[in-house]
C-alpha cells in the first residue's frame, strides 16, 4: 500500500488509545484519537479516515449512536471495542452497521488482524468483483462457489443446500463475525422465525462433516451470544 | 378472657393495618362475605333443617374459622363472634327479627357460643401470628448467612487479586527504577511476568463479572437454547490461548445436543474448571474433557492424571474460602482456584444443576450436569 492507512481511534482511556495508537504507528498508519464521541464525530466528517476503531463505552454518547450517524453518508469500515459480556450491545453495534468487534482485552496481533480483514472487505465492496468469486481456501478447506465444491484435504464433503448456503456466507465474509440473525436472514429469508436452534443444529452437522474435532474447531469459531467467524481465506492479495 | 385478647393484643393489629390500607381493605372484604355468605346460607337451610338453631350455630363457627384463617389480628374475629351471636338470635330464634337475649336457655347457647367464638378465634390466629414469626426468624437467619457469604467472598477476592497486583506493581516499578542497569533478558523476564499476573488477573475478573448476569434476587439466569458443541468449543478455545502448550482431548456425543442455559456462564464453568485442572493437577497426560447426553440431562467431564485431591479439600473444594490446593509444592501456590471454583458451583446451582469433584484413583475428575428443558 504506497498510501499510508489512516486509523481514527475514538477511545476515552487514554492507556488503551495510546497503546493501539503505538501499534498502529509501528505497522506504518496514520493515527488520530479522539477522546469523546462528538469529537470523534467531528474528525470523522474533517479528516475522513479510512477506518474507525470504536470504544462503546464512551462518556459523552452511545457508541451505537455514532455508527448510526456515520452509516447514514458512509460505508467506511468501523470496528468497535467492547468487553466480553456485553454480547447483546456487540450484536447491536453490528446490527447498526459496524463491521467487526474486538473484545477487550486484546493483544496487537488480534488488532491488526481484525483491522486488515475489515479493510480487505472494504476494498472488496469498492471495486473487484472479478475476484469476489475465487475460491477459498484456508487450512486445507477449499470452497469453489462457482462449482458449489467443498473440499477438506483433497476429499469432497457433501452438505445440504442449507448447510451449503451457511458455510459460503461464512467465507465469503471470512475473518469476519456474522451475526446469528443476519446469517438465518440470508438463509432462510427476511421472514424466517427468529428462532437460533435450527442455525444451530445445521451448525452442528456442518462442524460434524468440516472439522476434524467439533471441539476443537479449526475452520469455523462461535462467538457465543453473537454469531459466528470463519477463518480467515489464506489467498488474499 | 376478651378484655385479655383485646388489650394484649390490639395494638399489634392496629399496627399491621396502619402498615397497609390493602391489607384491611382485603380483611374487611373476606369479613363481609364471610358474614354475609354464611348468613344467606344458614337462611337457605333454615327451611330444610329439622333442628334449625343448633345446626345454624354450626354454620357460624365454620364462618369464625374461616374470618380468624384469613383476616390479620383479632379484631375480625371478634366482631365476628359478636354479630354472629346477634344474628341468631335477630333471624333464627323466635321471636324473629328482633333481638331478644332473655329467652329461656337462650342466654346460656349464646354465652357458650360466644366462648367458642373467642377460642377459636384466639386459636387460629395466634397459630397464624407463630407461623408468621417462624418464617421472619427464617427469612433473617437466610439473611445471616447470605451477608456471611457475602463478606467470605469478598476476603477471598481481595487476597486473589492483592497478590497478581502485588507482581505487577513490583516488578513494573523495579523496572522502571532499573532500567538501565538490567540486561535484556531481565527485562524480557520481567515483562512476561507482568503478561502473566495480568493474564491471571483478567480472568479473575471475568469471573467475578459472570455473576453479574445471574439475578440477584432470583438467583436465576437468562437461558437460551444453546448447542453444547458451541460452548465447549468455546471454551476450549479461550482456554487454549491462555495455556497454548495444554494438552487437552476433548470427546462430544455423536448427536447434536442442546440444552437451556446462559452459554457465557457454562463457558465461563468449563474453562475455569480446566484451567483448574493445568495450574494445579501436574497431570501426566492430556487431560479429557467428556460430554454425555443422558435422558433428562447433559453431563460434562474434566478428568486430569495428576496429583489428585485431599479427603478433606474435596468436601470444601466448591465452598470458595480458604482452599488453596497443593500450596507447599506447587511454585506458584498463590493461584487459588477458591474463587473460580465456587463461581462454578454459583452459576451450575443457578441452571438448576448439580456439580462435584472426585479422585478417580489416577487423578481427579470434576463434573457437572445441566438439566434438559424444555424452550420456554
Amino acid at each position: 500500500m504506497v498510501q499510508k492507512l489512516s486509523v481514527l481511534i475514538i477511545e476515552d482511556e487514554k492507556s488503551i488509545c495510546d497503546f493501539m495508537a503505538k501499534t498502529l504507528v509501528s505497522s506504518d498508519c496514520k493515527v488520530m484519537s479522539a477522546g469523546s464521541g462528538k469529537e470523534g464525530l467531528t474528525i470523522l466528517t474533517s479528516s475522513l479516515p479510512d477506518l474507525v476503531l470504536l470504544d462503546l463505552g464512551l462518556p459523552d454518547m452511545d457508541g451505537i449512536d455514532i455508527i448510526k450517524q456515520t452509516r447514514e453518508w458512509s460505508s467506511l469500515p468501523i470496528i468497535v471495542i467492547s468487553a466480553r459480556a456485553q454480547e447483546k450491545e456487540k450484536v447491536a453495534a453490528l446490527d447498526a452497521g459496524a463491521d467487526d468487534y474486538i473484545t477487550k482485552p486484546f493483544g496487537t496481533d488480534e488488532l491488526m488482524a481484525r483491522i486488515r480483514t475489515a479493510m480487505r472487505h472494504s476494498n472488496k465492496i469498492m471495486g473487484d468483483h472479478i475476484n469476489s468469486n475465487r475460491p477459498y481456501s484456508a487450512k486445507g478447506l477449499t470452497i469453489d462457489f462457482d462449482k458449489r465444491l467443498v473440499m477438506v484435504d483433497g476429499k469432497e464433503i457433501h452438505l445440504t443446500r442449507v448447510e451449503y448456503k451457511i458455510v459460503s456466507m461464512l467465507a465469503q465474509n471470512s475473518g469476519k463475525v456474522i451475526t446469528y440473525s443476519s446469517l438465518i436472514e440470508q438463509v432462510w429469508g427476511p421472514y424466517a422465525d427468529d428462532n437460533n436452534r435450527i442455525l444451530r443444529v445445521n451448525m452442528a452437522n456442518i462442524r460434524r462433516k468440516l472439522e476434524k474435532s467439533p471441539g476443537e474447531p479449526e475452520y469455523i469459531f462461535t462467538e457465543l451470544g453473537v454469531g459466528y467467524r470463519m477463518i480467515e481465506d489464506e489467498n488474499i492479495e | 378472657m376478651k378484655t385479655n385478647i383485646k388489650n394484649a393484643n390490639m395494638p399489634d393489629s392496629y399496627s399491621e393495618k396502619d402498615n397497609s390500607a390493602r391489607t384491611l381493605q382485603r380483611d374487611a372484604l373476606t369479613f363481609l362475605f364471610a358474614i354475609t355468605g354464611i348468613t344467606a346460607l344458614a337462611f337457605m337451610f333454615n327451611g330444610i333443617l329439622a333442628n334449625p338453631d343448633v345446626n345454624i350455630t354450626m354454620f357460624y363457627i365454620v364462618g369464625i374459622i374461616v374470618v380468624a384463617r384469613y383476616t390479620n389480628g383479632y379484631v375480625w374475629g371478634f366482631l365476628f363472634s359478636l354479630l354472629s351471636v346477634m344474628c341468631v338470635n335477630y333471624f333464627f330464634t323466635y321471636p324473629y327479627f328482633t333481638l331478644n337475649l332473655s329467652l329461656e336457655g337462650y342466654p346460656i347457647t349464646f354465652a357458650a357460643m360466644f366462648v367458642i367464638y373467642i377460642i377459636t378465634s384466639a386459636m387460629t390466629s395466634s397459630m397464624k401470628e407463630q407461623s408468621r414469626i417462624l418464617a421472619k426468624q427464617e427469612k433473617e437467619l437466610m439473611e445471616i448467612q447470605k451477608e456471611k457469604m457475602r463478606a467470605n467472598l469478598l476476603r477471598a477476592i481481595s487476597h486473589d487479586l492483592r497478590t497478581p497486583l502485588t507482581g505487577i506493581i513490583g516488578n513494573s516499578s523495579s523496572y522502571l527504577k532499573m532500567e538501565k542497569e538490567l540486561s535484556d533478558a531481565d527485562k524480557h523476564d520481567i515483562v512476561e511476568n507482568i503478561n502473566e499476573d495480568a493474564e491471571w488477573l483478567l480472568s479473575m475478573v471475568e469471573n467475578l463479572l459472570s455473576v453479574t448476569r445471574i439475578n440477584g434476587d432470583t438467583a436465576k439466569v437468562n437461558k437460551s437454547m444453546e448447542s453444547v458443541d458451541e460452548v465447549v468449543a468455546s471454551a476450549v478455545t479461550r482456554f487454549k490461548k491462555q495455556y497454548p502448550q495444554a494438552q487437552i482431548k476433548i470427546r462430544l456425543p455423536d448427536d447434536v445436543v442442546m440444552a437451556m442455559m446462559d452459554p457465557l456462564l457454562i463457558d465461563q464453568v468449563i474453562t475455569n474448571i480446566l484451567q483448574n485442572a493445568q495450574v494445579h493437577a501436574s497431570s501426566t497426560k492430556p487431560l479429557e474433557l467428556t460430554v454425555t447426553d443422558e435422558p433428562s440431562s447433559v453431563s460434562f467431564c474434566v478428568r486430569d492424571y495428576g496429583v489428585g485431591i485431599s479427603q478433606e479439600k474435596i468436601e470444601t473444594i466448591f465452598d470458595g474460602v480458604g482452599y488453596r490446593r497443593d500450596r507447599d509444592t506447587s511454585a506458584d501456590g498463590y493461584k487459588g482456584m477458591g474463587i473460580g471454583l465456587s463461581i462454578c458451583k454459583t452459576i451450575i446451582n443457578a441452571h438448576g444443576g448439580k456439580i462435584n469433584a472426585r479422585n478417580h484413583g489416577d487423578g481427579s475428575e470434576f463434573y457437572f450436569s445441566l438439566p434438559k428443558e424444555t424452550e420456554e
